[in-house]
């Protein structure tokens, strides 16, 4: 019983191990290749045959990597700080008050997850023309803000109904507290959980995100790092630059990375908030 | 009590996510509503109202039904195959091994990547003769088979649809791997005592009580599958010929590339209303079962 139980334990290992390897191959060829210098051509299936960071160092200075860094910072944090006290707020109403208006105004946020934003974007950019708003480095961050607010309002909705009883506010009415003392000072540090949870999966979207960067960041000293990466483009078509490509490719995951096994509870933790019950 | 406390001043907190919300995300929408009867070029800002002309041109037109048709392919994909793959690694997972952490952070890595980076990985996996997989295939001796996924007619789409899966699995992963912790082993162990084979124990033990996990990513694939843009953008340009044109990159094509936006919103309008009816005939129908479950 007990051999039979170890055997099915080294089996489920090794399938496991199967299917780790062939998901992170890609990465494996694009970690071994960047790892080469710029001119080495060997086939990409041998693996790490070279060890050098001339073409890391080709990449970092191509895609002007402290400056594209520094600007995806900028987007990032800005972004997910005015969604968590947006969404925060329009979410304490949505669950506290149980009337058809409230009932409206949680589905009209949630339906605007199905809006592609490719699709309105003719429209978004003469919105933001007609409010004299200029276009530049820093307008992404409407529409990261704009794009992010369905599905967070839909977290923190469901955090305060399930796990933020009204009873708890009862004590700072009784002594006269106002209603932004109460959801400042009482219910807003309750919501830490679904605050870490939209901080990373918003966070993580608007980091990667190329298209709003693409379309209203013109100038390479403003482009984040996805941004940076479509100046690479061209050499997708040339194997003589597959080096520094991958190179630049590994230097643009890297900040995310190193964040994830970083924080890798609180990713696991908030990726999963509202999706399990109880 | 309740209404003393929770008076309807409440309401002032919703403005700032409502004022964004409405003028940079609701509004836009309404306009292209407006741009769908006109021959507007998305430049000039004098049009003429042509009523319903650029929805009979589309419905003339191959681009509608094969867009219409990929959307549909790559959904239907997208959903089932990564939905099930995701279960059979998380249920792998959930077995009382060692080093979890390590494969889970090994399924998760890919979400991490922004489509663009994804888009250049793959373009490399997938080119003939020297990417990855023909390097493979001619290491293995299979040098004469066809390796140009990307420039094929009958294979393009289906290779970006392997790139997206991949991409997002992690994240339905961890969902379901969340979910199963929850089902109680005394219940798998009542079940089994009862003698059921393993077949009854997912179905009418484990499976009820993944519900929640699984709509929640049943509907997120959906919508993302819908939604599809990024690989079609990046690594096909929605070639060969239009034969990875999905609904959203047909649409951004005849806005920018084209110069016709009236024709693009009308696109728009109708890729609205086939996302909408989908996402919602889905979502009902995943609570009635999970309601039932």
């Amino acid at each position: 019983m007990k051999t039979e139980s170890r055997l099915k334990r080294i089996g489920t290992h090794l399938l496991l191990l199967i299917l780790v390897f062939i998901n992170l191959v890609p990465l494996i060829i694009v970690l071994s290749s960047s790892l080469r210098s710029p001119r080495n051509m060997t086939n990409p299936l041998n693996w790490f045959n070279e060890f050098t960071l001339d073409s890391f160092i080709s990449a970092y200075t191509r895609m002007n990597f402290p400056i594209a860094l520094w600007n995806s910072m900028v987007l990032t944090i800005v972004s997910v700080v005015f969604v968590v006290l947006f969404a925060a707020m329009a979410a304490y109403p949505m669950a506290r008050i149980r009337s058809r208006t409230s009932k409206f105004l949680y589905m009209f946020f949630l339906a605007g997850l199905v809006v592609p934003g490719q699709m309105v974007l003719i429209p978004i950019i003469q919105m933001i023309k007609g409010l004299g708003i200029p276009l530049g480095q820093y307008t992404p961050i409407l529409m990261f803000i704009t794009c992010s607010l369905p599905f967070s309002t839909f977290l923190y909705t469901g955090f305060i109904r399930s796990g933020v009883p009204e009873e708890i506010e009862e004590a700072a009415y009784i002594d006269g507290a106002g209603l932004s003392t109460r959801f400042w000072k009482i219910v807003f540090p309750l919501l830490l959980p679904v605050t870490v949870s939209v901080i990373i999966t918003q966070g993580v979207w608007i980091w990667n995100d190329y298209f709003f960067n693409m379309v209203f960041i013109t100038k390479t000293i403003d482009s984040p790092l996805p941004v940076a990466m479509l100046g690479f483009l061209g050499d997708q078509q040339n194997p003589a630059q597959w080096n520094v490509l991958f190179a630049a490719c590994i230097l643009c995951a890297l900040p995310l990375l190193a964040m994830f096994f970083a924080l890798q509870k609180y990713f696991v933790g908030g990726l999963t908030m509202g999706s399990v019950k109880g | 009590m309740n209404s003393a406390i929770m008076k309807k001043t409440m309401y002032f907190f919703v403005l700032p996510a409502l004022l964004f919300y409405c003028i940079f995300w609701i509004f836009p929408i309404l306009k292209l509503f407006q741009y769908s009867i006109t021959d507007y070029n998305g430049y000039v800002q004098n049009f003429n109202y042509v009523g319903f002309s650029n929805f009979k041109t589309l419905f003339k037109e191959e681009v509608l039904m094969i867009s219409i048709k990929n959307t549909l392919i790559y959904t239907a994909i997208t959903v089932i195959l990564g939905n099930i793959i995701a279960l059979l690694i998380a249920m792998l997972l959930n077995a009382n091994i060692r080093a979890k952490g390590f494969y889970r952070s090994a399924f998760y890595i890919p979400t991490l990547f922004s489509a663009i980076v994804v888009g250049f990985i793959w373009s490399y996996v997938y080119m003939p003769e020297e990417g990855l997989i023909a390097s493979f295939f001619t290491k293995i001796g299979l040098a004469g088979w066809d390796t140009n996924f990307l420039g094929s007619y009958s294979k393009a789409l289906y290779s970006i649809i392997a790139v997206d899966i991949w991409k997002n699995i992690g994240v339905s992963v961890i969902i379901y791997l969340a979910g199963l912790q929850t089902v109680p082993q005394e219940m798998l162990e009542a079940g089994r005592i009862d003698g059921a084979g393993k077949w009854k124990l997912f179905r009418f033990i484990t499976l009820p009580m993944l519900a929640t996990s699984v709509t929640i990513n049943i509907t997120l694939s959906v919508i993302n599958g819908l939604k599809a843009f990024d690989f079609p953008f990046i690594m096909t340009n929605g070639g060969p010929g239009i034969s990875t044109n999905t609904l959203i990159f047909a649409m951004y094509k005849m806005a920018f590339t084209d110069q016709l936006f009236g024709k693009a919103a009308a696109l728009g309008i109708i890729s609205f209303a086939i996302i909408i009816v989908i996402t919602i005939v889905c979502v009902l129908t995943l609570n009635k079962k999970e309601v039932s479950a």
